[in-house]
């Protein structure tokens, strides 16, 4: 088998031209793929709901976007007094887009010295601390955001009429935090115009998982008959509600999947069998020095698989370092969707290339074993 | 060694049946250098074909060393090709982007051989055939002469006792045509290979044992007066 196989790596390298471009086609295929698995897997992380979800957010009722929702900043007192609550933060969010859009930006605004005892994970690596505490005007980047933008610790920005300074870059395991620009409420209740004392929302923390929907029927009914009555929801099934567009976009993508995966294969299929085409008289010459059937069957589907492959890794790899590099992040609402490739989505791609791969080079294999030898000597 | 014994092939051809051979009998003794002359379409490569197991007779029995193949399956034809029977072509038929060694070695790659062996075995057949310097060289890169030389090293190196030769010095200069043919003579005196071999050319013909003539699917006469050149 490893000889055999070892000879159908031969018979590739050594048609360099061919190779090459059935590669580069199944990589571009495969990068397509690779992309659009990333934008399912990331819209699925965003907003499938896990028993490890522990966050409420609540927004002020028939509010159409973060900016129109606004709420009582002293609700919070009353929610963190309710069973199941763990913590409660008050944030003001401004963005720049309420749309589905690809450049989002975000600042959420939460008290002073809150921000660490609400996401301990949060860990700062770039800058301090203390600059954003120093600082009214200060700044905690998420990481994917200070990419994107290209900022470092010390640098002015401004956008949506707000002016920070970045005092540090921030990562989280939440790939929503690592997409938006932490201020001081304070700042952001001023800056914003919005005016201190009223906020966007509160996320609440709950112990665990199970008190998610006690505690936002808890909150709603309490303020029910207030003035500023709350829509209560863990975070995801806000943003799965909330970018309904995102997901029928994304949903739309499915399709690019396909096409990718039925293009590698009738690429793959395609040059394999010009390849069969091209090598009667070859595969007539391995029959009559003895190769059975099953051993020419293995050196097509080889080669198949061999093409596969490489696009496949290739196609892959470049789609998740791209994808990496760019650090996309898709917005709706106020809610982020960081497009955050994984490797494992990579592997699976590839490893999906090589089965394509196989699959496309079953019907050349079975074209390359039916032919009579002596009719394919004379051809 | 070879048994022929009322052999017949036909087949169709659109509307028409067509016999390339028919009721031919045929003994050649192990270790004989056969020659087989005929004009075109006289069935001397039909003859070959199933010779060599790559086709199968219509009718008749074709018994080579103890067995009738002319009864054994496609599979079982495979295998036997694989063990008993060396092919060399007109046009060798070398793989154009594998080296000479690698040709050489590809009958090797359906058995058991480590690689080692493998490359003993190849390295020897090689040396055979004067060609160990031109192992690492591709088709391209050599003559005719020495392309049919490494054809011929291929069809040795799994050491089957029958050699089947379709023209062999067909598409050659004189001066390589000979040197082919002293190759084969050795083989079959110093190596103890059967070989049978086809040819329209009566000079190559001259350094077989014996010449057999066919003519339009049957075996006309036996001119012993042109074997051992």
């Amino acid at each position: 088998m490893t000889a055999l196989l070892s000879l159908a790596l031969k018979q590739l390298l050594r048609h360099r031209l061919r190779t090459a471009l059935t590669v580069l086609g199944v990589a571009s295929g495969m990068f397509l793929f690779t992309s659009v698995e990333t934008l399912q897997s990331s819209l699925g992380a965003a907003t499938e709901e896990t028993a490890a979800d522990t966050t409420l957010v609540v927004y002020r009722e028939n509010r159409f976007c973060p900016a129109t929702s606004r709420l009582p900043e002293h609700y919070q007192d009353e929610i963190r007094r309710m069973p199941g609550v763990r913590e409660v933060i008050p944030i003001q969010i401004i963005v720049n887009n309420c749309g589905a859009s690809l450049d989002v930006i975000t600042f959420r605004g939460v008290p002073e010295g809150m921000l660490r005892k609400f996401a301990p994970e949060i860990e700062i690596i770039a800058g301090d601390d203390a600059e954003w505490t120093r600082r009214d005007d200060g700044a905690l980047l998420g990481e994917q955001f200070a990419k994107r933008r290209g900022l470092k610790p010390g640098d002015k920005f401004d956008a949506v009429g707000i002016t920070v300074h970045v005092a540090g870059i921030i990562r989280s395991p939440f790939a929503q935090d690592n997409n938006v620009a932490y201020v001081k409420l304070p700042f952001l209740q001023q800056a914003s115009r919005t005016g201190l004392g009223v906020v966007t929302q509160f996320n609440v923390r709950v112990h665990r998982s199970a008190d998610l929907k006690p505690v936002a029927a808890a909150i709603d009914a309490r303020f029910k008959s207030d003035q500023l009555p709350t829509n209560t929801k863990p975070e995801k099934a806000f943003f799965a509600e909330t970018a309904g567009q995102l997901i029928e976009l994304i949903g739309f993508t499915r399709w690019l999947g396909l096409g990718a995966v039925i293009a590698v294969v009738a690429l793959v299929a395609n040059a394999i069998l010009l390849m069969v085409r091209s090598r009667v008289k070859e595969n007539a010459v391995l029959r009559t020095l003895g190769y059975p059937a099953r051993a020419i069957m293995f050196l097509v589907v080889s080669e198949g698989g061999l093409l596969g492959l490489a696009g496949g890794v290739f196609g892959a790899g470049l789609a998740w370092g791209f994808l990496r590099w760019q650090s996309f992040t898709m917005g709706s609402e106020g809610h982020t969707l960081a497009i955050l490739p994984e490797i494992s989505t990579a592997i699976f791609a590839s490893v999906a290339a090589l089965v394509l791969g196989v699959i496309a080079s079953i019907h050349p294999a079975l074209v390359a074993i039916r032919q009579p030898i002596v009719k394919s000597l004379r051809s | 060694m070879i048994s022929c014994k009322s052999i017949s092939k036909s087949y169709r051809k659109g509307a028409n049946v067509v016999t390339p051979l028919e009721n031919l009998n045929l003994e050649v003794p192990r270790g004989e250098f056969l020659a087989l002359m005929g004009p075109s379409g006289s069935g001397k490569t039909t003859l070959l074909n199933l010779i060599s197991g790559i086709d199968t007779p219509s009718s008749g029995t074709l018994v080579i060393d103890g067995q009738n193949i002319a009864d054994f399956s496609r599979k079982q034809l495979t295998k036997w090709r694989s063990q008993k029977v060396g092919y060399i072509f007109q046009l060798y038929h070398l793989i154009p982007v594998l080296t000479a060694f690698e040709n050489v070695e590809l009958p090797l790659l359906i058995t058991s051989l480590s690689r080692a062996e493998r490359r003993a075995k190849v390295e020897e057949a090689l040396d055979l055939v004067g060609l160990m310097d031109r192992s690492h060289h591709t088709p391209a890169e050599l003559s005719g002469g020495q392309e049919q030389r490494v054809a011929i090293a291929r069809a040795l190196v799994a050491d089957p006792p029958l050699l089947v030769a379709d023209e062999p010095t067909g598409d050659l200069d004189r001066e390589s045509a000979n040197s082919i043919l002293s190759l084969l003579q050795s083989l079959s005196g110093e190596c103890g290979k059967t070989i049978v071999m086809v040819t329209h050319d009566a000079r190559a013909a001259a350094a077989a044992h014996r010449t057999l003539h066919l003519e339009k699917g049957v075996l006309l006469s036996e001119d012993p007066n042109l074997a051992r050149a």
